[in-house]
């Protein structure tokens, strides 16, 4: 829309830039750069950047910002994590409220499923468990406004416990009979639930201590193969089966994430285009608010997904392999590092390139951005909106949903950023997670050629500037320049960009004026 | 009836020797690009006199006035100043000369006093701080001279535009301006404001200021022009002196054609009612309720004073601001139209007075512009854009409405004022509207576009479409309207049909009172 030929000039302008420092990478450093490893993450980085840069590029070229993009990304890698966290529960666990030694009682959860003779694991801590046999079941009594059944057990618990502050004392859980146990296969009794793989077995034992096992899978007869032999193990244990419970499945916590944040966007276009409030306020409360959030859902503890290495972790480190190896080696070894060459496929030392697989869904991104914001309605709506609202208006646009939905799709596109940088690092501390991202997009989508003013930028180039970001932060390690001068080289080269862009435009007119 | 007037060559100059000349402007050239603005132009102007420069759009006016202000700088000529060479880099420059531009868009900080407008960048000040009691004096006397009796405490912002133009012509004043230049001064005043402002003229040049006054309303040329300059097409065209300055020979000066059949009335159809307004209450004009209707292939006229409440009115009618009560009836249905797109779905268009906010986008191509309203009408089920009906759409419209540009490609704030509002009113004919509101629709337009404009209007209205247009130029209401309303305050004061319209009871109307003897004397 509009000028297209300064647009392309634009990208044309950073593609030089982007193509000037590579080469400098490879002369200065080829042994490090030209690695597959390093190449590889590169085009990770870039891919994980690059959707939070196109993200706000809508919101850009509707003549808005967003500045809460880093702690919305925090947010929903955090909610990703608390929505996949998983916990290990006993089958048919209940709580007990009440412990008495001289009664010889246990009072548990009315909603307990135990019958007299059923022989139960008690655990309160380290010092506080035990095996014990339920020798009668008595009626159902209030306790503190809970209802609960008095269980007389036997043995008779050693020392009293009562709840305190509303909370239950313990838990205690049903039993099964370890029928046989041989190297890493246990057989339980008949009635025992069934387990699958990744849920777990603890083993007790009243004079010995208990053990927790995997179940690796279900093998013939009903034996539970367990991951790892234990010799210490034998039929005088109990077994105690443990179920892994996930909060939610991972469709559904991915769904749920994307839910989240799509009404956080919705929030912020509605607050700036009914409210009459500006963006920059806007977000800048959603980064206080959500960074804060996050912190205090996750109890301000680091997270992750150690429970999906299997899953979400092969989806992260994963890589579709090119078929193509090689690897830059000095021909000289004394020699210094301008004596080089690139040995291929079965070359010795010569390692298989691939491709991230987030960059597959970069490339899934950028596409569907691209249709979007030229082909559409909506994106050419978007384009008209962000040059000039009121005269967009009085053509029967409706600019506020258009604004509204550029919010909307920066809110998802940073959700999606958020869970691809999530599960990518597998460690989230939401204090520090995706700090300054918001920074990093924007300084993306300008350098790309997005003007602040509105209605200017192009998808491509928000990627190429994300790229060159990219490899700036890659030549900063490269070039072993002080990392203390990241910022003041990132920042630079911003500048500069952005100037030498003012500056041909200038050219540009001044030049076309002469012409004419 | 379109008979070529050929220019008077180049350099015929009536006026009097150069000693005699406060300014005068040799061969002057400006180009922009793919356009030749200024050619070769010159002129002179004597102390205490009123020179008048006109010509349609485009003609290059704005461009020579910018160049003696200094704002633009020309590609080649003279400038003199009291006969001595000059240039100006800046209206700084151009200042210090004693040369000022009044804007068209007055340059005033509202939210600063009428004293520190006056003084705005040349505060008296001792060590950084400024002296606003001395501000304060200065600017009354400043004041006194142009005949405005406020305090210079009062904020810029709650003066009236007419007001406002008083202080601006003040800060030049202040400046000691020996040459006030006024780009189209009474374009957004009240009749009462403008023959204020021509006293002010008036006294001024007494006073020895000369005046370069630029306006497309040859009433007022006439009425206040010792000699006209008329520019066509970036070129020196004639000049006009004393007796010669007639409007018939301004007209014909400027377009270069005879204009007997200005407005050419075809026979239209009068059909069913189209738009139907009850009791609606604008929120500008809480206190009032306006009725009227529009029947299809009418041509119904909305006149009244500038602020009288009438865009107000369409802005109700097409969603724009949303109405206090009243209900709006599009062909006997009760509609509710909450927001432009609407108004839109209903077979409302609007042709807004403020044509490069509201009308257009301007740095977005003709074809963007034309396309943009039935984008999203013509799209795809998935919502892809259908860009060969845009070009089609587009080309038929810059053939149908003669839109002069190089290409459909063509950013639209290269076009001339004309061009740009056919480029308007090609968007919604595109939409093929039942009814077109029109606010001002020959603002800013040169009069070959104008009358391109009227002819479309009525050949619209022989389409059946239902046209209801608000025009402060009451020779436009009655030339083309079949019957009108008159606003007066933010209420309708009265309805005259055709045999009924002349500038007399209209201007009683839009007055509301007897203020008839200032309505005669600026028709």
């Amino acid at each position: 829309m509009g000028d297209r030929g300064t647009g392309l000039l634009k990208i044309a302008g950073i593609t030089t830039l982007l193509l000037l420092l590579w080469c400098i990478l490879i002369w200065e450093s080829p042994l490090s750069f030209l690695t597959p490893n390093n190449l590889e993450n590169l085009l990770r980085r870039t891919a994980l950047y690059g959707v939070l840069g196109i993200g706000v590029a809508f919101v850009i070229i509707s003549s808005g910002i967003d500045l809460s993009i880093g702690s919305l990304v925090c947010l929903a890698a955090c909610l990703l994590a608390l929505f996949l966290h998983v916990d290990y529960v006993p089958v048919g666990q209940v709580d007990v409220w009440e412990v008495s030694a001289d009664d010889s009682t246990i009072s548990v959860a009315a909603d307990h499923g135990f019958t007299e003779g059923d022989e139960l694991w008690y655990y309160k801590d380290r010092r506080n468990k035990g095996l014990v046999k339920v020798a009668g079941i008595g009626g159902t009594e209030i306790l503190d406004g809970t209802p609960v059944t008095v269980l007389t057990v036997d043995p008779a618990p050693k020392r009293d416990q009562d709840s305190e502050d509303g909370k239950p004392v313990g838990k205690i859980s049903s039993t099964f009979d370890v029928i046989n146990y041989e190297g890493n296969a246990a057989e339980l009794e008949s009635n025992a639930p069934n387990l699958k793989h990744n849920d777990k077995v603890l083993f007790v034992h009243n004079s010995e201590t208990s053990r927790e096992k995997t179940v690796d899978r279900t093998g013939e007869n009903n034996q539970l193969i367990l991951t790892d032999e234990d010799s210490g193990l034998n039929a005088e244990f109990r077994a105690v089966p443990i179920r892994k419970t996930p909060y939610m499945s991972i469709p559904l916590a991915f769904l749920s994430v994307f839910g989240i944040v799509l009404c956080l966007g919705v929030i912020h276009g509605l607050l700036i285009t009914r409210l009459k409030m500006q963006p920059f306020v806007v977000t800048l409360c959603g980064l206080l608010i959500y960074r804060g959030l996050s912190r205090w859902l996750t109890n301000d503890q680091t997270v992750g997904f150690i429970e999906y290495q299997e899953t979400l972790g092969k989806v992260a480190t994963g890589r579709w392999e090119t078929g193509i190896q090689f690897m830059p080696v000095k021909v000289d070894p004394a020699g210094d590092a301008s004596s080089w060459k690139l040995v291929w496929d079965s070359a010795e030392g010569a390692q298989m390139f691939g491709i991230p697989y987030s960059f597959f869904i970069f490339l899934g991104v950028i596409f569907t951005a691209i249709i979007f914001l030229n082909l559409t309605v909506w994106g050419r709506h978007l384009q008209a909106v962000g040059r000039n609202e009121e005269a967009a208006r009085y053509s029967g646009i409706s600019t506020h949903r258009i604004t509204t939905l550029a919010y909307v799709l920066c809110a998802v596109l940073t959700g999606l950023g958020g869970v691809m940088f999530a599960i990518d690092s597998n460690s989230i501390a939401p204090s520090s997670f995706g700090n300054f991202f918001e920074l990093y997009a924007i300084a993306a989508a300008v350098l790309g050629g997005c003007s602040l003013r509105g209605g200017e930028g192009s998808i491509l180039g928000v990627v190429v500037g994300t790229a060159l970001m990219q490899t700036l932060y890659n030549s900063i390690v490269l070039l072993k320049i002080p990392d203390e001068l990241e910022f003041t080289i990132i920042g630079a080269v911003i500048l500069f960009g952005v100037a030498g862009d003012e500056l041909t435009r200038m050219l540009a007119a001044k030049f076309r004026s002469k012409e004419a | 009836m379109i008979a070529e007037q050929n220019c008077i060559p180049l350099n015929v100059n009536k006026s009097n020797s150069l000693s005699e000349n406060l300014l005068e402007v040799h061969r002057l050239s400006k180009s922009f690009p793919g356009v030749r603005a200024l050619h070769q132009v010159s002129l002179t102007l004597k102390p205490g006199e009123v020179l008048s420069v006109i010509g349609e759009n485009g003609a290059g006016k704005s461009t020579l006035m910018k160049i003696l202000a200094g704002v633009q700088s020309a590609d080649s000529g003279e400038i003199f100043v009291d006969g001595k060479k000059t240039a100006f880099d800046s209206t700084r420059a151009a200042m210090d000369h004693g040369i000022v531009l009044i804007h068209q868009e007055l340059n005033l900080c509202d939210n600063l006093n009428v004293g520190q407008n006056i003084f705005l960048g040349r505060e008296p000040q001792k060590f950084g701080i400024v002296n606003s009691r001395e501000i304060s004096q200065k600017s009354e006397e400043f004041l006194k001279r142009v005949g405005l009796s406020v305090s210079p405490k009062t904020i810029v912002g709650r003066l009236t535009i007419g007001k406002q133009q008083m202080v601006e012509i003040a800060k030049a004043l202040s400046v000691d301006a020996r040459v006030l230049i006024m780009d189209e001064p009474t374009s957004s005043l009240s009749s009462k404001e403008s023959a204020s402002l021509f006293e002010l003229i008036e006294s001024l040049r007494d006073q020895g200021v000369s005046i370069i006054y630029i306006s497309h309303r040859l009433a007022e040329v006439k009425r206040l022009s010792d000699r006209v300059i008329v520019l066509r097409d970036g070129e020196y065209c004639n000049e006009l002196i004393g007796d010669e300055i007639t409007h018939a020979n301004m007209v014909s000066n400027m377009v270069g054609r005879d204009i007997s059949q200005f407005y050419s009335r075809t026979p239209h159809k009068i059909g069913e009612t189209v738009l139907k307004v009850n009791q609606l209450r604008t929120p500008h004009w809480p206190q009032h309720s306006v009725s009227l209707k529009v029947k299809a292939g009418e041509i119904v006229g909305l006149a009244g004073l500038v602020g009288s409440g009438r865009t107000e009115l369409l802005r109700s009618i097409f969603g724009i601001d949303r109405p206090l009560s009243g209900s709006v009836e599009i062909d006997k249905q009760t509609v509710k139209i909450r927001n432009p797109k609407e108004a839109v779905n209903h077979g409302i268009a609007l042709v807004p007075e403020d044509r490069k906010q509201h009308g257009l986008i301007i740095d977005l191509s003709v074809q963007d512009n034309i396309g943009i309203a039935g984008l999203q009408k013509h799209a795809s089920r998935f919502g892809f854009a259908n860009f060969q009906k845009q070009k089609s759409d587009t080309e038929i419209m810059i053939d149908r409405l003669g839109i002069k540009t190089p290409s459909d490609r063509q950013i639209s704030k290269f076009l001339s004022g004309g061009n740009q509002q056919k480029v308007v009113l090609g968007k919604w004919l595109s939409m093929a509207p039942k009814l077109l509101l029109l606010d001002e629709p020959t603002r800013g337009v040169d009069i070959g576009a104008k009358q391109e404009i009227y002819q479309l209007i009525e050949k619209l209205a022989s389409e059946s479409m239902a046209i209801l247009f608000v025009s402060s130029e009451l020779e436009e209401v009655i030339g083309i309207s079949d019957r009108a309303y008159v606003m007066h305050e933010g209420q309708l004061t009265g309805e005259l049909d055709r045999s009924e319209l002349n500038e007399e009871s209209i201007m009683r109307l839009a007055t509301n009172t007897a203020e008839l003897k200032e309505a005669k004397h600026n028709g």
